[in-house]
């Protein structure tokens, strides 16, 4: 079964087209990375999952329409917005008893305290929203996406401005999530993130599709990237046959350019016709973000 | 409790976590008013209807307390909502367009007549008030009334963006319109015959007359076109409203 479904997705602003026939589907239990940079339209096409954007098209959530069984897709989904809200009135105990009570959730005392635990909020139980800083408020709005166990957990940059230990802990909490079943999509600015959580990759760019495979679809479809090798050699020793491949070079080190694997041996072989002595080789394959930006060359 | 319910008793937690602002302030702005304008107009019989000023004045500022606060809290909720982005979990909670309506609604209703018992317990002794002469009638505008400017407060905060337009709303629509409505005078005295058929043009008129026959039992106007106009005028404003609500209009983009 499909979890979410997106089908001729399009969204206008004013003149700008910001979404242009998106169509894609996600697997019930799957862990989503959408990627596009800034102002490709993630923000857009998850305000327009959520409710709270007018678009074109279709969208299903658990099945529901999002706009003929509204109430139905809500309860399926729990979403963090990038922009960072909070409702000022309330305490981040009752922020959450609040957003349980929207969702027909009641008696989760235990998931609240334990979600309050898990996003580090715990000594912040009784202080007001407006009162937390930038990360505290992006933490609670994690919690409150997640108050009702959604059925699918929506996150646009959930970590922006939150501290490398937090976030780490954050992610170690979406995967656990992930392994009970929750489907996860989520947005990133960094690429490392999505490169070691995600199990699948939609791309988009200006508003449209570009690409969705799973990640190792997406990065061996790519091996014809080229591959960076470093190599540090005694005293820097070097064969002149491969200055064309030289793209940088520290001290001893020098970092070479293949266009294909088999140039490797090429690189080895010449390095052994003038005895030169290896102290260290480095292979970077291409990663999440070299893939990502060669996509958007094309 | 279903989610509708949440909401309304998380609208009225906000008015009432704020209760300078929201009870104690009306008390005090209408207690000032009763005491100035009651002690300086007290002998200006045959203009009330037939009453002392100080009780003609009681029902004139009880309702004006009912008006502006219910208008505060509904138009006040959604425009706060905006700036800190809070309207955004609101939209994207499983509510339908017509609970949320619904629940701005009731709850701007409940802050109207809160405050405005709160204002009658303060001042009904100037004017040797006790029993109402007809608690339905009271009750009637007391509801509908609120429920007009509630109403009215929830249109203003959806088509607002920023505060500025708000309170501009509110300074040159809502507040001229309230004052104009007979709260602190009789509009027949009114000698001007051009300014007394906009006096009467006003909406606000027929519930503060309305509240005020309810309460003292005068008879400055039709009390039964009273009814029949607050009540038609609190449906249209507010199918106005849920149409806004539902178009998402300055919510949604
Ligand atoms: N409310 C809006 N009005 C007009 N244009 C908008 C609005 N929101 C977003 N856009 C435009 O739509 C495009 C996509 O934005 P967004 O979805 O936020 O991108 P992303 O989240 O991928 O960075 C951008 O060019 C942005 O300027
Ligand atoms: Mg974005």
């Amino acid at each position: 079964m499909y979890i979410l479904e997106i089908e001729n997705v399009s969204k206008v602003y004013g003149t700008f087209s910001a979404l242009e026939n998106i169509s894609f589907k996600i697997d019930a239990g799957d862990f989503v990375g959408l990627l596009g940079v800034n102002g490709a339209g993630k923000t857009t096409l998850i305000s327009a999952i959520s409710g709270i954007n007018h678009f074109s098209g279709t969208i299903k959530v658990a099945g529901y329409d999002v706009i003929t069984q509204e109430k139905l897709a809500k309860l399926s989904l729990g979403v963090v917005p990038q922009e960072i809200a909070f409702d000022p009135f309330l305490n981040v105990y009752q922020t959450l008893k609040f957003q349980s009570g929207l969702y027909g959730v009641q008696k989760n005392k235990e998931w609240i305290y334990e979600i309050m635990e898990r996003m580090y909020l715990s000594d912040k139980a009784n202080v007001k929203t407006k009162a937390l800083s930038g990360g505290m408020k992006r933490r609670l709005m994690v919690a409150q996406a997640l108050v009702h166990k959604p059925q699918v957990l929506i996150l646009d940059e959930p970590t922006a401005g939150v501290d490398v230990e937090i976030r780490k802990n954050l992610w170690d909490f979406i995967k656990e999530l992930n392994k009970k079943g929750h489907t996860i999509l989520l947005t990133s600015h960094y690429l490392d993130e999505v490169e070691e959580l995600c199990h699948k990759i939609i791309m988009i760019d200006k508003g449209k599709l570009v690409t969705q495979k799973t990640k190792a679809d997406f990065i061996s479809a790519n091996e014809q990237l080229p591959t960076i090798v470093e190599i540090e050699t005694q005293d820097g020793k070097f064969s002149d046959n491969l200055q064309s491949m030289i793209v940088n070079r520290i001290d001893n080190t020098y970092q070479l350019r293949l266009e294909n694997n088999d140039q490797l041996l090429f690189v080895l072989n010449c390095l052994n016709a003038i005895e030169a002595k290896i102290l260290n080789l480095n292979l970077n394959k291409p990663n999440l973000e070299d893939v990502f930006i060669s996509y958007l060359k094309r | 409790m279903s989610p509708f319910f949440v909401l309304i008793r998380k609208e009225t937690y906000r008015f009432l976590t704020v209760p300078v602002q929201t009870i104690f302030g009306p008390m005090v702005t209408a207690f000032l008013y009763q005491l100035i304008f009651g002690s300086q107009f007290q002998h200006a019989q045959g203009s009330n209807v037939g009453f002392e000023y100080n009780t003609f004045l009681v029902p004139g500022l009880v309702m004006l307390q009912v008006l502006s606060n219910s208008f505060a809290n509904s138009s006040s909720s959604i425009i706060q909502s905006k700036y800190t982005g809070n309207l955004v979990f609101i939209l994207m909670a499983p509510l339908t367009a017509i609970e949320l309506y619904g629940a701005y609604l009731i709850s701007s209703i409940i802050r109207g007549i809160l405050s405005g018992m709160a204002v009658f317990i303060c001042i009904a002794w100037f004017g040797n008030l006790t029993w109402p002469h007809s608690w339905a009638t009271v009750c009637y505008f007391l509801i509908f009334g609120s429920a007009i400017t509630g109403g009215l407060g929830v249109i203003a905060g959806i088509l607002s963006t920023k505060f500025d337009h708000l309170a501009a709303s509110q300074t040159f629509v809502f507040t001229p319109l309230v004052y104009l409505a007979g709260v602190f005078y009789n509009v027949d005295n009114i000698k001007i015959p051009s300014l007394q058929i906009i006096a009467k043009l006003d909406p606000f008129l027929y519930v503060v007359d309305g509240f005020r026959h309810g309460l003292i039992h005068s008879f400055n106007s039709d009390v039964v076109f009273s009814i029949w106009f607050v009540g038609l005028f609190a449906v249209l404003i507010n199918f106005i409203g849920y149409l806004l609500m539902r178009s998402g209009v300055n919510m949604k983009h």
